[in-house]
């Protein structure tokens, strides 16, 4: 039993569920995708006066209750408030009207009030402009192992390289995918984390490999001296 | 001696770090003001500007004769007026409903997106609500802004138009690049003259040696004229039609000279660019245009190619399927607020501690002095990343806390090596060892070298910006450790 848990093929069959489960959410209830990218509706209130988001932010939590909603301020006087969550009904619009209102003292009215609907953002305009950059930089890294630890085989070094570096990506889309963490402004951070860690894992790995090859060759040479 | 050159090393990094986490204050106008430079940060962390496109859903007056043609007229005609010349007013939606389709919204934002890489921004994000096409453009806010939105809604119809007869000869779908050249202009002045370059497609070069074939100035001599004030009803000259010829006639006693203009009017967006007619015919499908005059002075040369750049990118893009309104242009500030990046400082900073104390608890002083070598490398990497005009984005940061655990990691190999060179008594092979864990780190951090290189390049803000990050980060590991911290330990080790 200890064997199996300190086995390759109990790895293999953790990442392989993992796979597995990620496919099957991301087929069912797709990616969650974070709040600045989905469908929103935009409120834009003035206040006549600076404010602190975590009084915004507590009025919203009364209005929009579990609703997420993202606060911002306007222009460099930051007297107005952009206020974007997933969507605003009369009710919840004139509620929030009211209790700015009576927080800032201000003279809003729900009619004057406009709410505007903006679109989402696709997922793959998210990650079309690192396509190219990591494709250059994918096929650059893979001529360079392949040339530094050519005695290991340049074509098992450029199997072993690729087939790592995408089951890596692999593996955290599934993960995002089951945890339900949005695809956001940290997707991309994410994936970056991962494809370094992956580079570090696989030239130390190789470094290791090359180092044990030479030793043996060193061996083999002192042997037949 | 030993104590003095470690004291020292110490008090620069003393000096470093309040520089780079404190700044350097003096008195600007009763006021004190940092004089360190503030980080450049990106969309995310700064804000953008938000620019909301409505389809615009007015109406144009159209007057029409009585074959339902088009009359192209300045002047306001009352109902009188029109029905006496047989014209009838129609309005037309300046979108007709055949138009607002989910294609020509994807259309449209293509084109913005265009427009936008065209001229240089380094990150923007389009969404498209497919209901209502309302498009919401966000780009960064910097000195290029203002240019960038001026161009977002521009419709960009491109017409070269008979002067007279007002007919299309050529338009958008005959252009197949347009960009901004600038060269030096011909002797009698000095100065460098700014040019539109527009390149057409085969279809269009052959349209436009036609057009410049009949579209010329020519001078005729007419020889044998005998009587004063003659007047020529109709020339023709080659490529020329009558209806087409405008006439100036010049009589002598002698002999008389005759000079036939047929003239083209360039339009973008129904606004007259020129009117011009060709010297020679154009057999390579480019037409250059002037952009201003020819000038020595940078700022009116910037302004030119700045305007020229605009047109192009405008014309280069291709024309907008739709009309579009701007509804409104505001600077929005990012949810991600300074008090998020203190948190993550704070956070940062308390595992930075934890670290220094395993460290100082397995190395003793060797530990200690490479924390503090530690806290100068960082406070030296965040001036760096200031004064380099690097633009800090989510991904840079990330860069940041990359670049520190990577240093940890490489302090942690030399002072293990140290070590182990010390409990075997081998103390004269520090440098050895030193030399030894440079190697080893820096073979295994080639290909990570290689991917921040190429980020580097990368004409997207938050890639570039991550690929910089890392770049400067791992030549001060490489740099600094060299400088200080194996400086300190080889000081300290000496006897």
């Amino acid at each position: 039993m200890k064997e199996f848990i300190k086995s390759k093929q109990l790895k293999i069959i953790l990442i392989a569920l993992v796979i597995i489960a990620g496919i099957v959410m991301i087929v069912v209830k797709g990616f969650n995708f974070d709040l600045k990218y989905q469908d929103t509706q935009r409120v834009e209130l003035y206040l006549k006066t600076e404010f602190n988001i975590s009084d915004i932010r507590q009025i919203t939590n009364e209005v929009f209750e579990n609703q997420k909603v993202m606060i911002q301020k306007v222009e460099v006087f930051e007297d107005s408030v952009s206020i974007t969550t997933t969507s605003i009904s009369d009710e919840q619009k004139n509620n929030l009207v009211t209790k700015i209102n009576e927080k800032y003292g201000t003279e809003l009215t729900a009619e004057d009030t406009t709410v505007e609907n903006i679109g989402h953002t696709r997922g793959r305009d998210i990650i079309k402009p690192y396509i190219v950059p990591f494709a250059i930089a994918v096929i650059i890294v893979l001529i360079y192992l392949g040339i530094r630890y050519y005695k290991l085989s340049i074509a098992k070094v450029i199997a072993k390289s690729i087939g790592i570096m995408a089951l890596a990506q692999i593996l955290l889309f599934s993960v995002i995918a089951i945890t339900r963490i949005p695809i956001g402004r940290l997707t991309i951070p994410m994936v970056i984390l991962v494809y370094l860690l992956t580079l570090f894992g696989i030239t130390t790995k190789f470094e290791k490999d090359l180092s044990k090859k030479k030793l043996e060759e060193n061996k083999d040479k002192s042997k037949k001296k | 001696m030993k104590k003095i050159k470690i004291i020292t090393m110490i008090v620069l990094i003393i000096l470093i770090t309040m520089v780079s986490f404190f700044g350097v204050y003096t008195q600007v106008q009763n006021r004190m003001e940092n004089q360190v430079r503030d980080y450049a940060l990106d969309m995310d962390l700064d804000g953008a500007r938000y620019v909301r496109l409505s389809v615009n859903k007015e109406s144009t007056d159209v007057i029409k004769d009585a074959d339902g043609n088009e009359v192209e007229t300045d002047e306001e005609m009352t109902d009188e007026q029109l029905s006496e010349n047989g014209y009838t007013k129609e309005s037309v939606p300046n979108n007709s409903e055949d138009v607002l389709t989910v294609e020509n919204y994807d259309k449209t934002k293509k084109i913005i997106s265009e427009r936008l890489k065209s001229q240089g921004a380094g990150e923007y994000e389009i969404s498209v609500d497919n209901e209502t096409g309302d498009i919401l453009v966000q780009i960064p806010e910097n000195e290029n802004t203002d240019s960038l939105v001026s161009n977002i809604n521009t419709i960009g119809n491109f017409e070269i138009i008979d002067a007279d007869t007002k007919e299309v000869l050529m338009d958008n779908n005959d252009i197949k690049l347009v960009n901004v050249m600038y060269g030096s202009s011909s002797s009698t002045s000095s100065g460098t003259t700014v040019y539109m370059n527009i390149e057409f497609n085969k279809e269009g070069t052959k349209k436009l040696e036609n057009i410049s074939n009949t579209y010329v100035e020519s001078d005729e001599d007419t020889s044998n004229t005998t009587a004063d004030n003659t007047t020529t009803d109709n020339t023709t000259t080659d490529n020329t039609t009558a209806d087409n010829t405008t006439t100036d006639n010049t009589t002598s006693e002698e002999n008389t000279t005759e000079t036939t203009k047929k003239e083209i009017t360039l339009k973008i967006d129904d606004e007259e660019i020129m009117t011009t007619s060709f010297d020679e015919p154009i057999e390579n499908g480019k037409l250059q245009l002037s952009m201003g005059s020819s000038t020595t002075d940078v700022d009116t040369l910037q302004d030119n190619i700045s305007q020229a750049s605009s047109i192009a990118s405008v014309l280069d893009s291709g024309k907008l399927p739709i009309q579009y309104d701007m509804i409104s242009n505001e600077y929005i500030l990012s949810d991600i607020t300074n008090t998020h990046i203190e948190y993550l400082a704070i956070a940062i900073g308390i595992v930075l501690l934890i670290g220094f104390v395993i460290l100082i608890i397995r190395y003793k002083v060797n530990g200690l002095l490479s924390a503090i070598a530690f806290i100068g490398l960082i406070s030296l990497y965040l001036l760096v990343i200031r004064y380099t005009n690097v633009s800090v984005s989510i991904q840079g940061i990330i860069g940041i806390i990359v670049t520190i655990i990577l240093n940890y990691i490489f302090i942690n190999k030399i002072l293990a090596t140290i070590k182990k060179s010390e409990d075997n008594k081998k103390l004269g092979t520090i440098k050895e060892g030193i030399k030894e864990s440079y190697k080893e780190f820096f073979m295994k951090l080639i290909p990570i070298c290689i991917s921040v290189i190429v980020f580097c390049f990368i004409n997207w803000t938050t890639i570039s910006s991550f690929g910089m990050v890392m770049f400067w980060g791992i030549a001060l590991i490489a740099l600094y450790n060299y400088l200080i911290t194996a400086t300190m330990l080889k000081v300290k080790a000496e006897k």
